[in-house]
């Protein structure tokens, strides 16, 4: 254990799974990097490998928990998985997140963080109850289920053991998989890493204690303050409907809970009614947020109860209980717990049909499925792409007669649930699948590597067989609405085609809060990490309900005049917009690193009217400070938050070998700028973005992050101004440190 | 032997022998009572109990606790309320039908456990190191005298005693001096402290999410 400051349990367990060694070592040497993201993106740099892919038996994958997982901080129980990805082009390092309560009970077992190294001959799964820390033969549970293997794990353990684990997708190493925790709480594209690795799962029990130098006046007097602030999902601040208490609502809060609502499926129906933002055995109910993937009819049907993640009161997450499940679709529970993606990704993949019991068949057994066998959507784009090109009537084109014609897609012409069984087992058992299953494996494997630089789809089969040189798939623009783009009959792209929403042509990832709701800032954060940001310190203001003038005014605050535009109508790009770019950014690695929900924090506004609902930035660094006994202001905080965000670019640059990340990294597809032809950039109306203003906002962004302009590389100035000086010096050495 | 020895409701005592009868604080308090004819006076204060309903597991329950007690050290195994024990499978650990039991993996019902203050504890402790607190009714120990043994522990109905790692010493709920930390924190107000008599329709509530399903 830590004894010499709180938060930190002490140590790093690192796996060689080769050579079944299984070391311990000290936390210490992370502290600058905080945790979790930090410590993975650290391992990764002093270990870098050139050339290798995610499955490599060389890659490493890092699972770690941060120095406020399992100190009962509010929000605080992440767990950030850092690898290489096979989803990206080059096999980039990403990070994925899940929550639940892995994190804490990995605290509790003494460990910050696991470094997975190597490849078991066998396969294997990790069993850590404190010290001991074996691998045990998974002979029994490779090719189990998501849900099997965390009985089978916890079963062997004791009932209490928090289990990570991997389904069948990541087995057959598929691309598009998961690390999920807990069912729903799923970590994505790292699934086929550990899957290489024949690692099936990892159980955790810990009977050890986080120790925290505050104490309980000290903690509750913050986690009071903080109760003060927060609010609903994304912090939303104001209710969804009116209230008798609320001086504001908007449609766009996720604070659900409200009169009307109803925990209809428990056993004892809960009537959750006014959720007044100072009832503070209210909290937990205020979200309840069901209505938003079911409506309300539907969800007063089906849903039971919010749940997520250990010491958060806000619970995103929905407890659905819908009884076909088990009769019409014969599956072994009609119980499902998820949120967002989980939920979203096959109504997607069904063409997105309103509410209903046909969408609500669609989402629960699609989610049971989808977290079952463990496959991952990259935020929506895999699910795009198959409705696009349901759409599009390309996959009579694109697969063999006999697989097209053994497809059911009456099914999913008709709404019908029962579409998803088939569609999420090709999809995770690729190859495994009977039949040539081209559509399972195309879509599993990632869209980067059936794409040119153009992204124009080459031949499906021939990039399946490994063809040197594969032919085009001679795909082209075939819908009326092409034709306002002047599409019509020209080569298909998925970097033309809105529908696909790939928002950056080196992510080719679902666009994940990017310009739909903060124009320049939400596009420059598209452009920095490998897969879709995650980032949600934007949204946790953008979408908090308050009315423009409010928003805007915290936003000029922050940031300068100027830094947030109304939506859908937003004007050129300027300096107060790319501080709120970097400020998202940072924000963002500090919450990861910490770790910490950015699906909630930063709390920048709250609900207290006396307040003017102004909330307050620095609580992350008073948390820190009461864990770890390390007084620690909110800019030091954020500066070590940014070497990780400077680390990360780094590392980018040495993977990719390629210094010139501005044009070859920091680029976005051609739809993003092409939309609504009728407009121009800067109509009210439209989300279209600027092609001369995005260059302008990546100057300035640079300039604000202290990365060359011509490049976006950091220079050796900042790398050494956050004590990156030897990463400057690797850089160097290579040709790729800006002059 | 469980005995109660004042209950005061409108400042005066009740009769406990009609109203508490043995088999009642029995139910109660969740440990037997070998004589259902027993005298039983009845302390002031009563006792926490959980509405799984209304649980949604956040386990803020279990880090108040922990908290609140003694240095600040988290973890589930220094609390006194226990809910991780049961979070992912129910009260009855992994059946071979989890997916029909209660827990996270099966049909998303978290039963917490809680300490229901009865007497067990108390008379399985070899160093008379567990009292009667007067002002509040809660049974707490003694650390001068804890000598950290377990008995109390093996012995507990609920299971809700844990021996510290560290310092040797049990770790039972002490009600907070009257003022729970874990039922201040709870988000949905599933924890609440009640009465003796107000917790009659709770407890056999509860009592309904610890049977296998």
């Amino acid at each position: 254990m830590n004894t010499e400051f709180g938060g930190w349990a002490g140590y790093v367990l690192r796996v060689d799974l080769t050579n079944n060694i299984i070391k311990k070592e000290s936390t210490n040497k992370y502290h600058n990097y905080i945790g979790g993201m930090g410590i993975g993106y650290k391992v990764l740099w002093d270990n870098h490998k050139d050339g290798i892919k995610a499955t490599d038996e060389g890659n490493r994958l890092i699972i770690s928990a941060g120095p406020l997982s399992g100190s009962g901080a509010i929000c605080s129980a992440r767990t950030t998985i850092t690898s290489r990805s096979p989803v990206i082009r080059q096999h980039l390092i990403t990070d994925g997140h899940f929550g639940g309560h892995f994190s804490p009970e990995l605290k509790y077992a003494g460990y910050d963080a696991i470094i997975i190294e190597g490849k078991s001959p066998t396969p294997v799964w990790l069993k850590i109850i404190d010290d001991e820390v074996t691998l045990e033969p998974a002979d029994t549970i490779w090719g189990k289920g998501m849900f099997d293997t965390f009985a089978a794990v916890a079963k062997m353990m004791g009932q209490q053991a928090q289990v990570a684990a991997i389904g069948p997708a990541g087995e057959n190493l598929v691309s598009q998989s998961t690390i999920q925790t807990q069912g729903g709480h799923s970590a994505g594209g790292h699934g086929a890493v550990l899957g290489s690795k024949q690692l099936k799962a990892i159980g955790v029990i810990g009977s050890g204690v986080v120790n925290v130098v505050a104490n309980n006046e000290q903690l509750r007097k913050l986690d009071d303050h903080i109760l003060g602030i927060i609010g609903a999902n994304n912090q939303g601040v104001v209710p969804h409907q009116p209230q008798t208490w609320a001086e504001y609502s908007s449609s766009i809060s996720r604070w659900r809970g409200g009169p009307g609502v109803k925990w209809g499926a428990a056993d004892n129906p809960v009537d959750v009614g006014e959720t007044p933002w100072n009832d503070r055995q209210k909290v937990g109910m205020r979200t309840s947020m069901a209505e938003m993937y079911f409506g309300r009819e539907e969800a007063n049907k089906i849903f039971k109860r919010p749940s997520g993640c250990h010491s958060c009161p806000i619970r995103c997450f929905c407890e659905v209980k819908n009884p076909k499940m088990k009769t019409e679709y014969k599956l072994p529970t009609d119980n499902i717990s998820n949120t967002c993606m989980g939920f979203l990704d096959p109504w997607y993949v069904m063409g997105l049909p309103g509410n209903s019991e046909k969408r609500t068949d669609i989402q629960t057994v699609g989610a049971y499925h989808m977290d079952n066998y463990g496959v991952w959507s990259a935020y929506g784009q895999l699910s795009h792409i198959m409705r696009e090109f349901i759409t599009r009537d390309f996959w009579k084109e694109l697969l063999p007669a006999q697989e097209f014609a053994a497809i059911n897609w009456q099914q999913q012409k008709d709404l019908d649930a029962h579409f998803m069984e088939d569609f999420y087992t090709r999809l995770a058992f690729g190859l495994q699948y009977n039949g040539s299953n081209i559509l399972g494996r195309f879509l599993g494997k990632g869209v980067h590597e059936f794409i040119n630089e153009e992204g124009e789809l080459y031949n499906i089969q021939d990039v399946l067989n490994g063809v040197e040189t594969p032919r085009m798939a001679k795909l082209s623009f075939n819908l009326e609405s092409d034709a306002a783009y002047g599409l019509l009959g020209k080569t298909y792209s998925v970097f033309l085609d809105k529908g696909v929403k790939v928002f950056n042509r080196s992510m080719v990832g679902g666009t994940h809060h990017a310009s739909e709701t903060a124009g320049q800032v939400g596009a420059l954060l598209n452009t920095v990490f490998n897969r879709d940001p995650q980032c949600h310190s934007h949204i946790n203001l953008v979408n908090c309900g308050l009315p423009y003038g409010k928003i805007s005014e915290v936003a000029d605050k922050m940031w300068g005049a100027g830094a947030f535009d109304p939506v859908k109508h937003y004007k050129p790009m300027n300096i107060a917009k790319a501080k709120f770019a970097k400020w998202c950014l940072v924000k963002n690695v500090l919450h990861d690193s910490l770790t910490l929900c950015n699906w909630m924090f930063p709390l920048i506004v709250s609900p207290d009217a006396k307040k003017d609902y102004q909330g307050d930035s620095s609580i992350e660094s008073q948390m820190f400070s009461l864990v770890t006994g390390i007084q620690t202001s909110e800019q030091e905080l954020d500066d070590k938050a940014e070497g990780i965000l400077q680390l990360h670019r780094a590392l980018s640059v040495l993977q990719m070998q390629e210094m010139d990340q501005r044009n070859q990294h920091d680029v976005l597809t051609e739809w993003v700028y092409d939309l609504d032809p009728d407009k121009v950039f800067g109509d009210e109306g439209t989300i279209k973005m600027g092609r001369e203003d995005m260059q302008l906002g990546l100057d300035l962004f640079y300039a604000e992050m202290g990365w060359d302009r011509e490049t976006g590389t950091p220079t050796r100035a900042t790398l050494e101004k956050f004590k990156l000086g030897y990463v400057a010096d690797k850089l160097e050495s290579l040709g790729l440190l800006p002059a | 032997m469980i005995t109660r020895r004042a209950l005061l409701s409108n400042g005066a005592k009740v009769a406990v022998g009609t109203v508490y009868c043995g088999s009642l604080v029995s139910f109660l308090t969740g440990c037997n009572s070998d004589d259902d004819n027993i005298k039983i006076e009845v302390l002031p204060g009563g006792l926490m109990v959980v509405d799984p309903v209304l649980c949604v597991g956040c386990r803020r329950c279990e880090i108040a606790c922990s908290w609140s007690h003694g240095k600040s050290a988290v973890s589930p195994n220094t609390a006194r309320i226990k809910v991780v024990k049961n979070l992912n499978f129910g009260p009855h650990g992994v059946q071979d039908n989890y997916h029909q039991q209660r827990g996270e993996e099966g049909d998303g019902t978290i039963v917490p456990e809680t300490c229901r203050q009865c007497n067990v504890c108390m008379a399985a402790c070899p160093q008379q190191a567990i009292s009667i607190d007067e002002a509040t009714g809660a049974r707490v120990v003694d650390e001068e005298l804890c000598i950290g043994c377990g008995y109390c522990a093996e012995n507990c109905p609920q299971q809700v005693i844990t021996i510290d790692k560290l310092t040797e010493k049990a770790l039972k709920c002490d009600l907070c001096q009257g003022k729970p930390n874990c039922a201040e924190v709870c988000p949905t107000g599933a924890i609440k402290f009640y009465t003796w008599e107000e917790a009659v329709a709770e407890v056999e509530h509860h009592e309904k999410y610890l049977k296998l399903i």
